[in-house]
């Protein structure tokens, strides 16, 4: 057969040219990392989550060194948790998954974008370098509110992020010649310990207390406040702890003290 | 006058050989439509794509780009 010198360029020049195109996809695969999503997240009864151990209470774990894992549920019409922070230059990976509807889990400006099946967890990593914030989406059509699904999603910079919880236990009243205890207890969700302070203000008083959460854990710091110390009267308190504050009222002694007997015995125990 | 019309047509006519015919302006216009697929390609893969960050990756590939 005689082909013409010049059909021999342009055949030779798609046939480079499909080459490359495969070529360039082939990197990104193997040298940039970059996948598709896939049923490795595998499967989950969809009205079952609540029992699920990680998404009965989605939010974001850590799981490494600058790695999360973040659980999503998706339900007509929003995601739970609805704010999701994570640190600068972190390797996070989204288990998402819905308990109704097929819906999406789109980080609006950004590759990661995945559909969400009900039965099936949809699982996918992404790196995140820089502080920013991000809108998270529905993109599949899942009832009259789909416009109205949204989430966020907080990089921070890694010296604003934790995992810090703070719950505090107190009584609401208390007797004048009694003590009122405050229990704070901090949880620390992250694998390095945490050192803090606690503080207690209350009336005029403040009390701090060092503690040291190990990683992934809680503690528990009971400050005893005598109540005659504080006088007899509404107190307001605050406790503090980085950035975490709980406040409430403590009544000293009261107008009728039935009241504060029955109060107190409850609160207490 | 028929005489005529042969001389015409065989003055004006003739065969060229296989490589002699040379389509320069289809070779000019398949390349160029070579080169508006290869920058479409680059700005569709590099720029749309690549330049969205972050992009799915597989923790498996990282794992092992970081090893």
């Amino acid at each position: 057969m005689n082909i013409h010198t010049y059909e021999k360029f342009w055949l030779i020049g798609a046939m480079v040219l499909i080459v490359a195109f495969i070529a360039t996809v082939t990197y990104g695969a193997a040298g940039l990392g970059i996948a598709m999503v896939d049923d490795e997240g595998g499967t989950i009864a969809p009205d079952e989550i609540g029992d699920h151990d990680k998404f009965g209470d989605p939010g974001v774990h850590q799981v490494g060194e600058n790695e999360y894992d973040v659980y999503v549920h998706a339900y007509t019409f929003g995601y739970s948790p609805d704010t999701i922070e994570i640190p600068e230059n972190s390797e996070v990976t989204f288990y998402v998954t819905s308990s109704d509807v097929t819906h999406s889990f789109t980080v609006v400006g950004t590759n990661v974008n995945t559909m969400v099946i009900p039965g099936e967890i949809a699982e996918i990593t992404a790196q995140f370098d820089e502080p920013e914030e991000y809108g998270i989406l529905c993109n599949e059509y899942c009832g009259f509110g789909h416009h109205d699904m949204e989430a966020e999603l907080h990089v921070v910079p890694e010296t604003e992020f934790d995992l810090t919880e703070l719950a505090v236990d107190a009584p609401d009243e208390v007797d004048t010649d009694d003590q009122a205890q405050v229990t704070a207890s901090v949880t620390n969700g992250m694998l390095e310990d945490l050192d803090t302070t606690v503080t207690l203000e209350i009336g005029n008083e403040t009390v701090e207390e060092d503690v040291t959460v190990a990683g992934d854990s809680s503690e528990d710091v009971t400050f005893a406040v005598d109540a005659s110390t504080l006088g007899d009267g509404d107190h307001d308190w605050t406790v503090t702890v980085d950035d975490y504050t709980e406040s409430d009222q403590l009544t000293v002694g009261t107008d009728d003290d039935g009241d504060s007997d029955d109060g107190d015995t409850t609160e207490e125990e | 006058m028929s005489s005529a019309t042969e001389q015409t047509e065989a003055d004006t006519s003739h065969e060229i050989g296989h490589d002699e015919y040379d389509p320069i302006g289809t070779l000019t216009l398949i390349g160029l439509y070579f080169v508006v697929l290869v920058l479409m390609w680059f700005y569709t893969y590099f720029i749309e794509f690549l330049g969205n960050d972050p992009t799915v990756i597989g923790s498996v590939v990282t794992a092992g780009g970081i090893v």
